[in-house]
């Protein structure tokens, strides 16, 4: 049994050593070539699946007032009388290109639409992901402490209940229960003082804005790591050095807090890696409860719309992120764990 | 106002718990939030002021004439641009006087001349003149530019509408027909500035600076749009039509709110003035427990019917679909789902595909069929429908009457009409099977009549062109949303007669035998009229909600200065 790695000074360039050690020139080519296979797969399946769903974007003309002549010219405009081998050849030549395209709804190229909701999504999901693990890590710590006793049994019977909640359900809610707190329902900003406020104001606006969206999308989060956190931490508090910790006469705080709480957080990395793509994909319920203008929205209206070149364009930003935090998780574990690094 | 900024700078105690949070939470907002606009203008002098806010299901999409969908565009585009002729309803829809000022026909009905007010500026200063709506009908016929808005040139003649001078506008058409219909056509695209437009590529019209961020010539301009979330109306400085029309509101904040629930919990608690299609089951609520909302009512402009596939044989007889709609109680289905509490009646039983609102042309002569589980069961019996077996199920030459319905998912209304139309039916012994299906599948099937009964419905249109639901299958027919192979060449004639018939008032007897025979078919089983409800705040006087606008005539609504809420 190793004992951890006792602190030592690190600076800038002893990371990216480490860096390099975990992740050599191969790895990354590698994974590069690994993520073009999926990104490719991704746009692969979901153009098939958009194909293969009924309707197209032109079915928003169909309507009595309307002539046949009026679809007609959409669907030839947008090539969709075309057969789907060469619509699908022309979507990854210029995928190849780094072209995503433009909206078939908007008409304007689809970066400039995912760079109006991403910011949006990542501030509400960057909030919400700040706040769920120092709060599910604390929460799981106390837990495990405290095993078995009134307090473990209640955090994890309020865990559990949490984590079974449909996220739109506690939305709604809590926008029942917004107005008594002070809070409000819906939006990034009061839509219509906005305009009124200066710089602090508004930053302190959007705070609020984010209480319930915040909460909405976070407690299931947070419930989640606090179950993980107990269990790996019950599980480290069992070894050997934590009682060789103890022995030494070391206070109770130091043996939890340095030597149990460093090996516990091990699992929880991954846990980081595995919620990062939420980062970028929001919430599509809890934004469209609360009219958060994100990635949520616009990925729900594109399908609703038929809109192709969106729909793929999202789906291809969250294979990047998955990827991104599957790297971020090997790296990062690697990073902590000298028996990873060493092996 | 005066609540929202002591809410902002005395946050409530539960607010100041979470301060910790939200601080962090700002920050990043700080980087992502667009930037600070400089603060609007107070506005000062004639009068009370206020702002009026609206909870909008979507937001706008583009601002031009041509290519617009949503209703959100048409709102802002109807008050951001002088409309060529304003249109209400009156029994019909009729045309009143706005960019144009006086219009007439020819002799024979096919030449329509406009004559245009001269004092109207887009926002930059460029009078708006004859060629800007020549421009315009120009680029509708555009291939490249895809326009929904074809149907109002299909009638005309190439090169129409024409500018005779700077203040002449000449409307040829193919043939004479409809003149309230011929006047739509002709009139109901706002016009684009040509100088803007000139040179834009017909391809990417919906995303040209221009169609976001439109050259107002109404009463309104566009000062705001931030994508998904809000778009903001103010008076246009640069109106220059008649001071009648000069708004009386500050401003109108758009609300991008998609989902209905939260609307709702918005609207109860004044963080909107305003929501459009409220649920009657929700009518209750708001009226019992907040007075301060008024209940407006835009009409009769939705409809539910049963349609019946005339390629499926249990439905090919007409007196057999006729035994179906008298067992189904529509009458009692308006009481369980479209009364209120209070005993208000919410619908109209539907005759035909005409609105009640064209009350002129609405054939309420027609003597609906009876409800008679007794003359239903009769009825069957001597087209040889009976339970020979003594299943409970009707039969013929062994084949029971059975088959499904479809609807689409997601709409209570219907799944619980169908479940009362279900024990309707199986009362008198026929065993109806319900399906609930994605709309755009649901949709697709209608199209390619691949069901035996669907639970559907129609919005109303203002204008009268019963072609493409009642017309017959025949080469070259335009009659793709004729569902249930609906076929009468009686019908074909008297809707070909109603549509070139100039005088309205001639056609109206027309439109309403072409109704009775319908009805006599029934190729559906005509359920109701809906009336779509508005909720609004109970400050705004005269508001103009009517079954043609909604929000369309802004510049009219007021509040009086002791009911202020928003006073900058």
């Amino acid at each position: 049994m190793t004992t951890p790695a006792p602190t030592s000074p690190s600076g800038p360039s002893r990371a990216l050593r480490r860096i390099g050690e975990v992740l050599p020139a191969q790895l990354i080519l590698r994974k590069s070539w690994m993520t073009v296979l999926l990104l490719w797969g991704v746009a692969t399946l979901i153009f098939g699946l958009v194909e293969i769903s009924p309707g197209t974007v032109a079915d928003k003309f169909m309507n009595p007032d309307l002539p046949p002549e009026a679809r007609a010219s959409v669907i030839a405009k947008y090539g969709l009388d075309q057969p789907w081998t060469v619509r699908y050849l022309r979507m990854l030549l210029a995928y190849a290109q780094g072209d995503l395209g433009v909206s078939l709804v908007q008409e304007r190229p689809v970066t400039a639409i995912l760079a109006e909701a991403l910011p949006n999504t990542l501030v509400l999901s960057g909030v919400t992901l700040v706040v769920i693990f120092p709060v599910g890590i604390t929460l799981g710590v106390l837990q495990a402490v405290r095993q078995g006793r009134p307090e473990d049994t209640t955090a994890s019977v309020g865990a559990l209940f949490f984590y079974s909640m449909p996220s739109f359900w506690l939305a709604l809610m809590l926008q029942l229960l917004a107005p008594s707190l002070g809070l409000p329902i819906s939006g990034m900003n009061d839509a219509v003082m906005v305009d009124y406020m200066t710089p602090t104001e508004r930053l302190w606006d959007t705070a609020r804005h984010l209480v319930l969206p915040g909460i909405a999308m976070g407690i299931a989060g947070a419930a989640g790591v606090a179950r993980y956190m107990r269990s790996s931490m019950l599980e480290v508090i069992r070894q050997d050095y934590i009682r060789t910790a103890r022995a030494k006469g070391l206070p109770e705080s130091v043996v939890i807090g340095k030597h149990a709480l460093r090996n516990a957080l091990l699992p929880i990395i991954t846990l980081v890696g595995l919620y990062l793509p939420f980062l970028v994909g929001g919430s599509i319920l809890v934004e469209t409860v609360f009219a958060w203008p994100g990635m949520g929205k616009l990925i729900i209206d594109a399908i609703q719309q038929q809109d192709t070149p969106v729909i793929i364009a999202c789906f291809l930003l969250f294979a990047v992120v998955v990827t991104l935090g599957n790297l971020f998780a090997d790296v990062a574990y690697a990073l902590v764990d000298p028996r990873i690094r060493n092996a | 106002m005066r609540t929202a900024l002591v809410a902002l700078t005395h946050p409530r105690p539960a607010s100041v718990r979470l301060a910790a949070v939200g601080t962090l939470l700002a920050l990043g907002s700080a980087c992502f939030g667009g930037g600070s606009d400089p603060a609007p203008a107070v506005r000062t002098g004639d009068g009370p002021r206020d702002t009026l806010v609206v909870g909008s299901q979507t937001d706008i999409g583009n601002l031009n004439p041509i290519v617009y969908e949503t209703a959100s565009d048409a709102w802002v585009l109807h008050n951001v641009y002088l409309q060529t002729l304003d249109a209400h309803v009156d029994c019909k829809l009729v045309h009143e006087p706005a960019l144009a000022t006086s219009w007439s026909w020819n002799d024979d009905s096919t030449e329509l001349t406009l004559h245009l007010r001269d004092d109207i500026t887009f926002e930059d200063g460029t009078p708006v003149t004859a060629h800007d709506i020549a421009f315009t009908y120009e680029m509708v016929r555009n291939p490249a530019v895809a326009s929904p808005r074809l149907s109002v040139v299909q009638q005309m003649l190439d090169g129409s509408p024409e500018a005779l001078d700077d203040h002449t506008v000449r409307v040829r058409f193919k043939q004479a027909y409809d003149h309230i219909t011929q006047l739509s056509h002709a009139t109901t695209l706002v016009t684009m500035a040509k100088h803007a437009f000139a040179d834009a590529d017909p391809g990417t019209l919906r995303g040209h600076p221009v169609s976001l961020d439109p050259l107002a010539t109404g009463p309104w301009t566009l000062t705001k749009h931030e994508k998904n979330t809000r778009f903001v109306l103010e008076p246009n400085p640069a109106w220059s039509g008649p001071a009648s029309m000069k708004p009386k509101l500050n401003r109108v904040v758009f609300r991008v709110i998609p989902e209905y629930a939260t609307r709702l919990v918005e609207l109860k608690n004044g963080g909107i003035d305003l929501m459009d299609s409220i649920d009657i089951e929700d009518v209750d609520a708001i009226k019992a427990d907040h007075p301060d909302i008024r209940i407006a009512s835009r009409g009769y402009r939705t409809n539910d019917y049963i349609g019946w596939n005339s390629a499926n044989p249990l439905f090919a007889d007409k007196e057999v679909r006729r035994a179906l709609t008298m067992a189904i109680d529509v009458d009692a289905m308006i009481g369980k789902l479209l009364t209120g509490k209070d005993g208000t009646v919410y619908a109209k039983p539907m005759v035909g595909t005409i609105t009640p609102e064209l009350c002129d042309a609405y054939a309420d002569d027609v003597p609906r069929i009876p409800h008679d589980t007794a003359a239903a069961t009769a009825l069957l019996a001597s087209k040889g429908w009976t339970d020979s077996d003594g299943d409970g199920v009707l039969d013929k030459d062994g084949r029971p009457f059975r088959f499904t319905l479809k609807t689409n998912a997601g709409n209570k209304r219907r799944s619980d009409a169908s479940i009362l139309i279900q024990s309707d039916l199986r009362a008198i012994g026929v065993d109806m099977q319900i399906a609930t299906q994605e709309a755009n599948s649901f949709y697709e099937d209608l199209r390619k009549r691949d069901y035996e009964a669907a639970l559907a419905g129609w919005a109303a249109a203002l204008f009268i062109d019963p072609t493409s639901i009642w017309g017959s299958d025949k080469p070259g027919a335009r009659n793709e949303f004729n569902f249930t192979g609906y076929s009468n060449p009686e019908v074909d004639a008297l809707i070909a007669k109603g549509l070139s018939t100039p005088d309205p008032d001639a056609a109206v007897p027309i439109w309403k035998e072409m109704q009775r025979r319908i009805y006599e078919d029934q190729p559906y089983t005509f359920l109701w009229w809906r009336e779509e409800l508005v909720g609004i705040h109970e400050r705004f006087e005269n508001t103009v909600i009517t079954p043609s606008s909604l929000l369309d005539d802004l510049h009219a609504w007021s509040v009086p200065a002791d009911k202020v809420k928003y006073a900058r």
